[in-house]
């Protein structure tokens, strides 16, 4: 997923922020078990998010909005436990992995259907995952190049082939890429199907005013008993974090997606409203091009490393509400090695680095920053200031946010802020992204830093061909460690989702990989 | 006379319209980045992104582009947003009236401001109701928008719930109903101007000759101030509204945002931060055909106010 490019940033004000102290303690956000007397039904939920969604095609979609919406209306054969650290079985019911762990048989729950009433079986399955790499533009081609071919023996069997033990294959199944869509699309062509699509899910497209809202409403062939309890949802766009908060606070809106960490304490404290920060797989660091000098001495990365003090840039542009990390991994997924040992703010050691280095009285570089990014902005001046003691004199560059893809992309930049992310709950991605050297499949030289490791790339591979969890653990704790003391970023932080809503907003939780499921969502009248 | 009048000035959009999207296609492509790591993100390999440049035709030498982008355009065609996947026409057909309204309310606005504001600094000039007209437009000019927007929806939203925390709501009344206050946010940032220019010429016109002699002839102060005075300094602050919605037009963005309405601002903005190159033609098309027309119907008031303005 990619970083939305607000625009609030552009509208930027400040006029709701208070002056913030310390850090308020970060709410347990899992949803509480209600008695099923107490739930309410019926009502509709406002969801005020930043920006609409642009597509409604789950195999093209690369934008949060689309993303965690197309999960309340298609469905996966299975999804993430609401902790990020196991899977569930969702429109399958079980599977048996052969002992040449290359052929998966899932075997597909009973009883669901599309909302059009028609039931689901493997054909949809397959129609709907062999699309996800179909073709070679699809932006989730990579998550399935492991399957070698698709077979549906019956209507609820589907047996998925892999070229090569895949581990990560029961966590793809739950990408919302692989969501299922009628087969051939209901006998309507492609762009039909999507004016108006339907899947398995708690709730339907009522319509989409593109720019404005998209409206679904409850499906009344679901499959879960009783759910989902909602009439409706809408999810708006309202650009403006202030207005986003206001409509909660006035009850035209129900959830105001990512306020701003700034107002997250003044939240907590206005009559009728929770604010609450849910842990996530986002990983914010600085990262260092190695192909542009003196990148590629280890000295200088970990001297960097060691100069930036966290623990003030979580206070700056986080107000508290966030934790220094020490790896490359969050601790919201499974893989996090809690003892990684992710540089630390030392300034000692930053000099004797610094002193040890090719360039022991500094030098001159240039840091890029996206244009009207605060938190960017922040950051830069926080680091501009460290290093500035160590001799290195860092010039901050503003360029506008895709031309700080095209630069990261195209090795043109020195040092630069960047973070990761994962839609599934496997540390494959993540690892596959930013800690493997080369450029082939979901690899990117380790995000572009042209950091290559080929014992990283080693340990990733066999972690990607076993199946035991506590060996794959210990190959990440293996990588972790690497790729901590060997700095090719500097780890700075793990940032939570923020949301605020109304008291009367029950059972709304969201996931380390960003997603939520709002047929668990019930409104007090 | 008239109509030929309006056809030359409707022709002359063409030579306007060619001219923005020249300037325009060649300077958005100078500005490095691309629409496919756009869509890709931070994680783009090369490979995904030619492939994409590749199905969105964007692998064509800029020239050759512009000249398809040209030949579709003369068809009646916009294109496909790279982003929505959906035609770009489609997409500013239901943003348009959301601007043209806000534009309209804005406009209508400024001038219910306006003109009794400035008809009292006139009437006496160095007087207390003058001087307290000008702090009050002074004060008017330095707010930033986005802030007198909030304002108006924690006061008009908030604590007098009376108009929607923003939004455009569902139907045709709601539609009405949600754009009073950004109508009343873009009149209270052009009022100002408005008002000074009108108090000027209408102490002018007031103090003329003219004006006098309607009131030897024993013209009541009523028809003097609204037939005699006003008519006459209209004509230079219609020309000041003029200028400023057709500056707007262009600006609505920040308004568009505070209040989530959905019109072509917000997704102007939107789309050149994802190199959305034909929704950012498409939008810059439509801006450079408003400002067009907005000149052409100040010159058009500005006749029906005085006669003696010939259209040729």
């Amino acid at each position: 997923m990619r970083r939305s490019t607000a625009l609030t940033a552009i509208a930027g004000s400040a006029l709701l922020m208070l002056p913030l102290t310390a850090a308020v303690a970060e709410a347990s956000p899992r949803a509480h078990e209600v008695r099923p007397d107490a739930i309410q039904r019926g009502g509709t939920l406002t969801f005020a998010r930043s920006t609409d969604i642009l597509t409604l095609d789950p195999t093209n979609m690369t934008d949060n909005e689309s993303i965690w919406a197309a999960e309340n209306i298609y469905e996966t054969l299975y999804v993430s436990a609401p902790n990020g650290h196991s899977l569930e079985p969702w429109l399958a019911t079980s599977y048996t992995l052969s002992p040449n762990h290359l052929t998966w048989t899932f075997n597909l729950r009973h009883g669901v259907r599309f909302q059009n009433g028609k039931p689901m079986t493997s054909a949809d399955v397959k129609f709907s995952i062999d699309r996800v790499s179909a073709k070679a533009t699809n932006p989730f081609a990579f998550i399935d190049t492991a399957i070698a071919n698709i077979a549906t023996p019956n209507p609820y069997t589907v047996v998925i082939t892999t070229k090569y033990p895949w581990a990560p294959l029961l966590s793809d199944m739950a990408l919302f890429a692989n969501g299922i869509i009628p087969d051939n699309f209901g006998g309507e062509t492609q762009a039909q199907f999507f004016a108006h699509p339907i899947g398995t899910g708690p709730f339907m497209v009522k319509q989409w005013v593109k720019g404005s809202v998209l409206e679904l409403v409850k499906n009344p062939y679901y499959w879960q008993p009783g759910k989902p309890y909602l009439d409706a949802v809408n999810f708006t766009a309202v650009p403006d974090d202030n207005t986003r908060q206001l409509q909660v606070e006035s009850g035209q809106a129900q959830i105001d997606e990512f306020p701003p960490f700034s107002s997250i304490s003044q939240l907590q404290h206005t009559a009728g409203v929770t604010a609450t920060l849910f842990p996530a797989s986002w990983t914010e660091f600085l990262q260092f091009n190695e192909d542009q000098k003196p990148f590629a001495d280890l000295n200088v990365r970990r001297a960097i490393s060691y100069a930036v003090d966290r623990e003030a840039m979580v206070q700056a542009v986080l107000f508290g509400h966030g934790t220094v990390a020490n790896s490359i991994l969050s601790p919201a997924l499974w893989a996090h090695d809690p003892s990684a040992p992710g540089i630390q703010y030392n300034f000692k050691a930053a000099k004797e680095a610094m002193a040890k280095s090719s360039v022991p009285h500094g030098f001159s570089t240039t840091l890029i920053v996206g244009s009207g990014d605060s938190t960017e902005n922040s950051l830069g001046q926080i680091v501009q200031a460290e290093l500035k003691p160590l001799g290195i004199k860092v010039t901050l560059k503003e360029v506008d946010p895709n031309s700080e893809y095209t630069d990261i992309q195209n090795g043109q930049y020195q040092m630069a802020f960047n973070y990761d992310t994962t839609d599934i709950i496997d540390p494959d991605e993540m690892i596959s992204f930013s800690a493997m050297g080369g450029n082939t499949g979901q690899k990117t030289h380790a995000l572009f830093t042209n950091w290559d490791s080929p014992q990283v790339d080693s340990w990733a591979e066999q972690a990607e061909r076993i199946f035991s969890q506590a060996q794959r653990q210990q190959l990440y704790d293996k990588i972790q460690v690497q790729v901590a003391e060997d700095a090719p970023m500097a780890f700075l932080y793990y940032e939570p989702f923020a949301y605020a809503y109304s008291t009367k907003v029950h059972g709304f939780d969201v996931y380390p990989t960003g997603n939520y499921h709002l047929e668990n969502v019930w409104l007090s009248h | 006379m008239l109509a030929r009048y309006v056809a030359r000035r409707l022709l002359l959009l063409v030579p306007v319209v060619f001219g923005v999207t020249l300037l325009l296609f060649f300077s958005i492509h100078l500005v490095p980045g691309d629409p496919a790591r756009s869509f890709l993100g931070d994680r783009a390999t090369p490979s995904a992104v030619a492939a994409l440049n590749k199905a969105w035709g964007l692998d064509h030498p800029i020239p050759v582009q512009y000249w398809l982008f040209l030949d579709r355009l003369v068809h009646g065609n916009l294109g496909q947003s790279l982003f929505y996947q959906s035609s770009t026409a489609g997409l500013l057909v239901g943003r348009l009236p959301v601007t043209l309204l806000l534009l309209v309310y804005g406009a209508v606005g400024s001038v219910i401001i306006s003109v009794p504001l400035a008809t009292l600094a006139a009437l006496h000039p160095g007087g207390a109701a003058d001087h307290s007209v000008r702090v009050v437009g002074t004060v008017g000019i330095g707010m930033p928008s986005f802030w007198v927007g909030t304002c108006l929806i924690i006061l008009f939203g908030l604590v007098v719930p009376v108009f929607p925390v923003g939004g455009y709501g569902e139907t045709w009344p709601s539609h009405l109903w949600s754009l009073v206050l950004p109508g009343l946010t873009i009149a209270i940032s052009v009022s100002p101007m408005l008002v000074r220019s009108l108090r000027t010429s209408l102490i002018e016109a007031l103090g003329s000759d003219y004006v006098a002699f309607a009131r030897a002839k024993g013209a009541s102060p009523s028809v003097v101030l609204t037939r005699y005075g006003l008519r006459n300094a209209a004509v230079a602050a219609v020309s000041v509204l003029g200028v400023n919605i057709g500056f707007l037009v262009g600006s609505t963005v920040v308004i568009e945002n505070v209040f989530a309405l959905p019109g072509l601002g917000s997704l102007m903005v939107q789309s050149i931060l994802d190199r959305d190159f034909p929704v950012v033609q498409g939008i810059t098309l439509v801006f450079a055909v408003l400002v067009v027309l907005v000149y052409l119907l100040t010159d058009l008031a500005y006749a029906v106010l005085d006669p003696r303005v010939r259209l040729t």
